[in-house]
């Protein structure tokens, strides 16, 4: 069973990103649970982690929510480049808290970045994966965390 | 190593002891050769004088006649005398050389000075004469003066002495030349001897010293491998080791792996205090600086200090080199090092456990889980399959709709808290099925789960960061609610009389076994009155009329209506025995369930003879959960009253139980049954009983009005 802190961790690696770069703070919706592979938005930052848990964390955010972080963070280019470059930093916040918060028990690989709405994220069938709702003004993103 | 230090230092005193030796033997080698050397050089010009002066006598008797040749043939004789004036004098000079110097005690010079003072007066007047030996005339010519004459006669007596006495003279001197000679070979042998010994001995003790330096060079290099072989120990081996002096510091000398546990290297002087001060509580650390001062003693057991280590399992936090921190689980043992005068360090071990401590939880989880297993499908055998599976079916549905819930976007706190009264809602139903079929593996984290929600409604403001806990045990639940039905899977699966050839097995077929028909609720009702009696500490029987008659698509309601009749019975009607007894009621209770169709629709009667229901108490219980106010309490009629046990979040009860105290049971019921179109009633009389009566219209229409 995933213990609350580990949970909390990637929540906080999240919501972290939003207060220090958007000078914005992101709360967190309503938690629930999903079987299977779960919708994901245009663009996905994922992290595989092996160790004491087996599995993936991802955050994934819709193009209009990252353009206007884009404009908080005084950026002009949005390209596609951009967006994803974006989403990498946020999914190498989570990466970065996660490696504070549990050393050298996860082996945490370096983030990597799916766009598009169907994107090949390797989750074990049959799994059940944590939907985390990120909210950020009125934009929501989502993280999801699949961890045995 | 204190060995080797001792060592060393005695190696270094020998050497010292052997250059000092050298020194001294050298010196006084130099010392004796100079004085030899300085006694030979005396000797030596001894030698010279005496072997010069051994032939003047000789010469003085030449010059002696060589004057009186002169004189006879009336040559000039002033060349002679000059000659032998020059003679005598040096003579007499190397005389007194030999008598001042250090052979002046030599006899055979004092032998030679005494013929010399007999000889000397004999040539005095020939050496001071200075008249003219001769006249001449020129008859007879030269011829001898009275003065040549008598100068002439002196001249031939001191020849007449010299060839008597100038012999023994000379071998007097010629015999003290030689024994100077024999004193400055002895001297020079003596020499030749000394310096032989010096440089024997300088070269003994040169021998001694490379000795010992060679010597001392193997012991350095035993000594650096020594060293190389301890440090190489203390960087590889994986425990820490220090030590500890009387001051409770920690050496210079530590094992690589303390860096590696305590992620810092200032060790060197650090004290124990110090070093655990910032990674444990303080009450461990006074017990371990305690401790750590007993080991000083010297009555100290060291096997009964071994047996109240307090350090045996240390539980600190350390940076985990990620900015982050994390928990280790350390080891310490002390072993006490001993000199002549007692304690003189102690020798500190540490262990990193942090493995071995979470593989025994992992252990004890694990053998904790077999035994909740092992219970869960005792619990399991005495459940019927198809109420089982019935149960499971019903429980992930309600699961389902728990994440529904969940899944609804929440952003303020109406709309978080919204969803609470929800899920208390369906958890209930499912903790009731589940203490019904004495289930507790199941019930008792639903139950855990129904905390979590009571404590979110006892939050002022609610985030999402609150459901965060919901959404583990929910996550939980359900993955036991998967072991559970796979574990019925394979009870299903087991050979048994009753179980039908061919029939599916495995949860997927067992999922797809409906419809099922209507189970007999009875045995699962007696069951949970027997438990309920028997943790309520109430004595009652239950008796059941009718529950085969009840249609299929009211089993789900009945039954949990029942649950929840039964649990409320239990705990606030039926009366402990003693009350009973008190007011003449017999002990043990009576609950009665009776089913019957009534006209085109059914009833359902659920009585108690506890101890009924008092307006004043609900209201009061109203009031203290802010349900209603004051005011609105004193304005309540008693059908009012009695309608507030069906509020959300309505219970007398203060303290939350298993079966009890949420406030939700109650309300479930009746919306259970309004959703089935149907009609709620209670009636009692305090002291004697209460009475639900529920009334369901026909099946048909009910099943026509929910699609």
């Amino acid at each position: 069973m995933l213990h609350e802190q580990e949970l909390k961790t990637f929540v906080e690696g999240t919501t972290n990103f939003f207060e220090v770069t958007a000078q914005q703070p992101a709360s967190i919706g309503s938690p629930y649970l999903m079987e299977g592979s779960p919708a994901v938005h245009e663009y996905t930052g994922v992290i595989n982690i092996s160790g004491k848990r087996e599995g993936v964390v991802y955050f994934t955010a819709s193009k209009a929510m990252l353009t206007v972080l884009l404009m908080k963070m005084q950026e002009n280019d949005f390209s596609h480049e951009t967006m994803r470059d974006l989403v990498g930093e946020v999914a190498n916040t989570i990466s970065g808290n996660a490696r504070r918060d549990f050393g050298r028990e996860f082996v945490i690989s370096v983030p990597s970045v799916l766009s598009g709405e169907k994107p090949h994220i390797p989750q074990k069938p049959g799994m059940r994966s944590f939907i985390i709702p990120i909210n950020w003004r009125s934009h929501s993103a989502k993280l999801i965390v699949a961890l045995t | 190593m204190m060995l080797a230090g001792t060592e060393r230092r005695r190696r270094q005193l020998v050497i010292a002891g052997l250059g000092t030796a050298l020194t001294l033997v050298m010196g006084a080698v130099l010392i004796m050769g100079f004085r030899l050397a300085t006694h030979m050089r005396a000797d030596i010009g001894s030698l010279q004088t005496a072997s010069t002066a051994q032939t003047y006598p000789e010469e003085i008797s030449h010059q002696l006649n060589s004057l009186r040749d002169r004189l006879e043939v009336r040559a000039y004789s002033g060349q002679a005398l000059a000659d032998l004036q020059g003679t005598v004098k040096r003579f007499e000079q190397k005389l007194n050389e030999l008598s001042v110097s250090g052979e002046a005690d030599a006899p055979q010079l004092h032998r030679a000075l005494q013929l010399w003072h007999q000889y000397a007066p004999v040539l005095d007047p020939v050496l001071y004469f200075n008249g003219q030996p001769y006249v001449d005339s020129d008859s007879a010519g030269s011829s001898l003066s009275r003065e040549g004459r008598q100068h002439y006669a002196e001249v031939k007596r001191a020849q007449l002495f010299a060839s008597d006495g100038a012999g023994p003279l000379q071998a007097q001197l010629a015999a003290l030349a030689a024994t100077l000679q024999r004193t400055c070979s002895d001297a020079a042998a003596r020499l030749r001897t000394l310096l032989l010994a010096g440089v024997l001995a300088a070269l003994a003790l040169a021998g001694a010293a490379g000795y010992f330096r060679l010597t001392r060079s193997s012991h350095e290099r035993a000594a650096r491998e020594a060293q190389e072989q301890t440090r190489d120990i203390l960087q590889t081996v994986r425990e820490g080791f220090f030590l500890l002096d009387a001051d409770y510091r920690i050496g210079s000398v530590w094992s690589e792996a303390l860096t590696r546990m305590f992620s810092r290297q200032d060790f060197a002087g650090l004290s124990f205090e110090a070093l655990l001060k910032d990674l444990v509580a303080p009450a461990t650390l006074a017990t371990a600086t305690k401790y750590i001062k007993l080991l000083w003693g010297d009555r100290a057991h060291e096997n009964l200090m071994k047996s109240i280590n307090p350090l045996g399992q240390l539980e600190i936090t350390v940076d985990n080199g990620h900015g982050g921190k994390e928990t280790r689980y350390l080891q310490f043992d002390f072993h006490r090092v001993m000199g002549p005068e007692g304690v003189k360090q102690v020798l500190c071990a540490v262990g990193d456990i942090t493995s071995s401590v979470l593989l025994a939880r992992e252990l004890q989880d694990s053998q904790e889980n077999a035994n909740a297993q092992v219970d869960m499908m005792l619990s399991m055998l005495h459940v019927e399959p198809m109420q089982l599976l019935s149960f499971l079916d019903t429980a992930e549905t309600s699961l389902e709709l728990v994440n529904t819930i969940l899944k609804e976007p929440a952003r303020t706190d109406a709309e978080f808290r919204r969803k609470l009264g929800g899920l208390f809602r369906e958890l209930h139903g499912i903790k009731g099925e589940a203490s019904a079929l004495n289930l507790k593996s199941i019930a008792s984290r639903v139950h855990a789960l129904e905390d979590m929600v009571a404590d979110c409604k006892k939050k002022p403001e609610l985030t999402g960061n609150d459901f965060l806990p919901l959404v583990l045990r929910l996550d939980d639940l359900l993955a036991h609610l998967r072991s559970v039905r796979e574990m019925a899977a394979r009870l299903t699966a087991l050979p048994a009389p009753a179980a039908a050839a061919g029939a599916p097995s495995g949860s997927a077929a067992l999922r797809t076994q409906s419809p099922r028909p209507v189970e007999d609720l009875s045995p699962a009702l007696q069951a949970m009155a027997a438990r309920l009696a028997e943790d309520h500490a109430k004595h009652f029987r239950l008796t059941v009329a009718g529950l085969s008659e009840v249609p299929p698509s009211y089993a789900a309601t009945i039954k949990d209506c029942l649950i929840q009749m039964l649990r409320n019975a239990a705990v606030h009607g039926i009366e402990p025995p003693e009350v009973r007894r008190a007011h003449t009621k017999q002990d043990v209770g009576v609950v009665s369930v009776h089913f019957r169709k009534v006209g085109e629709g059914y009833e359902l009667l659920f009585e108690d003879d506890g101890a009924g229901i008092g307006t004043e108490a609900l209201k009061a219980a109203a009031v203290r959960r802010r349900l209603i106010s004051e005011e609105e309490a004193r304005g309540m009629d008693t059908r009012a009253a009695m309608a507030l046990i069906f509020r959300p979040g309505f219970t007398t009860q203060e303290d939350v139980s298993m079966d009890a105290g949420r406030g939700v049971g109650m309300d479930m019921v009746a919306r259970s049954v309004y959703a089935l179109g149907g009609r709620l009633g209670v009636s009692t009389h305090p002291g004697r009983f209460t009475r639900f009566k529920i009334l369901l219209p026909a099946a048909q229409t009910v099943s026509s009005a929910v699609a």
